[in-house]
């Protein structure tokens, strides 16, 4: 059982606005896949701890400095940015 | 209808001199001016920089240089693999107007090999979907039937290669979305295993689940292409490469192949035609010299669940990156940093992309990740254990791809749960991290293609595509398109 109030939570953790008017709609399909995800929870066997699947521990390579890529490309994808940065509006 | 290799066949007539590759490219360009209007299989169209390549590869051929089997071989990239310098959006809003400043190492190797990239195909939005209808840019039609959809997520490649408008293409498998578009759309579609090719520059979805892999007309191409992709790459730390080249050990010889074949695969079978048409390939291997292993996998009914726990954890986790503050789109109306985050992703996300990562904010928040995540997390555990106990009475696992053949659209706005059972016969490998590939094994009333899927141990491409192969030469199960470049 999920409520609406644990969905706004949920997306407030999750950085997304709920519309008042979808709220009911989204609990109710929420509370259907959840209750599909609590399936999980009928299985009676043992099992063990899993942590990935290719066995892998920690990877490690040696600390290398490389270059990196240039200010202005990075810069591209917000039309070149504003002084070097990625502009946001002033906050006041 | 025997498929043969498209890309062999192609590349001999290059290097015979009977067709440039400039031709042959504008032949595809030609197609997909005439198919793609209905199919909207290409949500980007890169015809320059396909004839740029066409025309490099020519003059290699002029000059006698010799050219790689994947050379000048017109193909296409899944959305959602980056491409330097060409728009790439996982077709989402939220990534509209998005230019990678990098490749993804797949698509560097293929560039390295002058592929010819004829453009970016549709697929359901950042692969969360097995209908190609969550898409920004409208859903996609499956090329024997229109109003059918192609599968998801990359229904769009899959779309494109039965409608022979890309000779192959790059697709990402994370519960299915290489091998449900593949049986929808009757081609060749191969997840290998994890580990086996780079996933750097995939955007991600589920990390621990993605995996690129080829989707083919034939099982030879798909062989040829994972033998190209694959390998280990010091920008992935998962990834450790294959073990062993496929397109060499396609013999076709499969007299004692033990295949295993599970009845759990086979009690969600919706249609009466699709049970029919594995049976008849169960008994088509019988004759040419396998074995039939039947065995239990009862673990098998937790897979679903499992799946779209762990799925949408790391969706969640992974596609907490889109804030509309270094790319993409931007909401045009906000007051302060976190409204503007907020009206950004939920204008820019989809609605069963927010539902995906509600949901794995819900299973990893407080009070919920022992009950849910963790839980998931060591029954994923559970389930490889049984595969790998199952690969020791058999080499391959032979089950249905999906429990029906395409649908309509319209069906999966329905319902989420119900359009999530679908996927019920593909999500147990990626939860296992195993290879498995999507043939083609025939038709239902409708003609609509019926796919089945070969499960193999890790790292065991090569057995896998051995057995397709042998089926696919000698099953004449294959469905024909009549569509696109003849």
């Amino acid at each position: 059982m999920v409520t609406r109030e644990e969905i706004l939570d949920i997306a407030l953790l999750a950085k997304l606005s709920v519309d008042e008017e979808k709220l009911d709609e989204l609990t109710k399909q929420m509370m259907d896949i959840i209750a599909f995800a609590d399936t999980i929870n009928a299985y009676e066997g043992q099992t063990g701890e899993f942590d990935n699947i290719n066995g892998l521990s920690n990877v490690f390579r040696e600390d290398t400095v490389v270059a990196s890529y240039p200010r202005e490309q990075i810069l591209k994808n917000v039309d070149g940015g504003e002084n070097g940065f990625f502009p946001v509006k002033k906050k006041m | 209808m025997k498929p043969v290799s498209k890309i062999k066949r192609l590349h001999a007539q290059m290097t015979a001199g009977e067709l440039s590759c400039r031709e042959l490219t504008q032949r595809y360009i030609d197609a997909i001016g005439r198919e793609n209007g209905e199919l909207n299989a290409y949500v980007l169209q890169t015809a320059q920089t396909a004839l740029d390549t066409a025309d490099a590869v020519d003059a290699k051929l002029r000059a006698g240089q010799p050219i790689s089997m994947l050379e000048g071989i017109p193909m296409t990239l899944k959305d959602n693999i980056s491409t330097d310098g060409i728009a790439t959006t996982c077709c989402s809003k939220i990534l509209q107007g998005y230019t990678p400043i990098y490749d993804a190492t797949v698509w560097q190797t293929l560039k390295h090999e002058n592929a010819v990239l004829l453009g970016k195909t549709n697929m359901d939005e950042f692969a969360m979907g097995s209908s190609c209808e969550t898409s920004f840019y409208g859903a996609a039609g499956n090329p024997h039937h229109p109003d059918h959809v192609p599968g998801g997520s990359s229904g769009g490649v899959a779309a494109a290669v039965a409608a022979n408008i890309a000779v192959y293409g790059l697709g990402s498998d994370t519960g299915g979305s290489i091998r449900q578009p593949a049986s929808f759309c009757g081609v060749v579609g191969l997840k290998p295993t994890y580990g086996a090719v780079s996933r750097y520059g995939l955007i991600a979805y589920a990390s621990s689940l993605d995996q690129i892999g080829p989707i083919t007309a034939s099982v030879e191409d798909a062989a040829l292409v994972f033998d190209a992709i694959s390998g280990k790459d010091e920008m992935d730390s998962t990834c450790t490469g294959a073990r062993e080249t496929t397109a060499d050990q396609l013999t076709g010889e499969i007299r004692g192949l033990k295949i295993g074949v599970a009845k759990e695969y086979f009690d969600g079978i919706r249609q009466p035609t699709v049970k029919d048409a594995l049976q008849k390939a169960l008994q088509h291997f019988q004759s040419l010299g396998a074995q039939i292993v039947p065995f239990d996998l009862p673990i098998l009914k937790y897979a679903l669940p499992v799946y779209y726990i762990l799925a949408c954890a790391e969706a969640s986790s992974n596609l907490g990156r889109y804030d509309g503050i270094r790319y993409g789109y931007r909401t045009a109306h906000y007051n302060g940093t976190h409204d503007m985050i907020c009206k950004t992703r939920s204008e820019g996300f989809g609605a069963e992309v927010q539902r995906r990562i509600l949901l794995g904010t819900y299973v990893l928040s407080s009070g919920y990740y022992d009950a849910y995540y963790k839980k998931a997390q060591n029954l994923r555990g559970t389930i490889v254990g049984a595969f790998h106990n199952a690969f020791t009475g058999c080499d391959v696992i032979l089950a249905p791809t999906v429990p029906m053949t395409a649908f309509e659209k319209g069906f999966t706005a329905q319902d989420a749960v119900e359009t999530y059972l679908t996927d019920i016969c593909t999500v147990p490998v990626n939860i296992a991290g195993l290879p498995a590939v999507s043939i083609p094994c025939g038709a239902d009333e409708n003609g609509l293609p019926i796919g089945m899927q070969l499960i193999g141990n890790s790292f065991c491409e090569a057995v896998i595509l051995n057995a397709a192969y042998s089926y696919e030469q000698t099953a004449d199960a294959f469905i024909a398109c009549d569509r696109g470049v003849r």
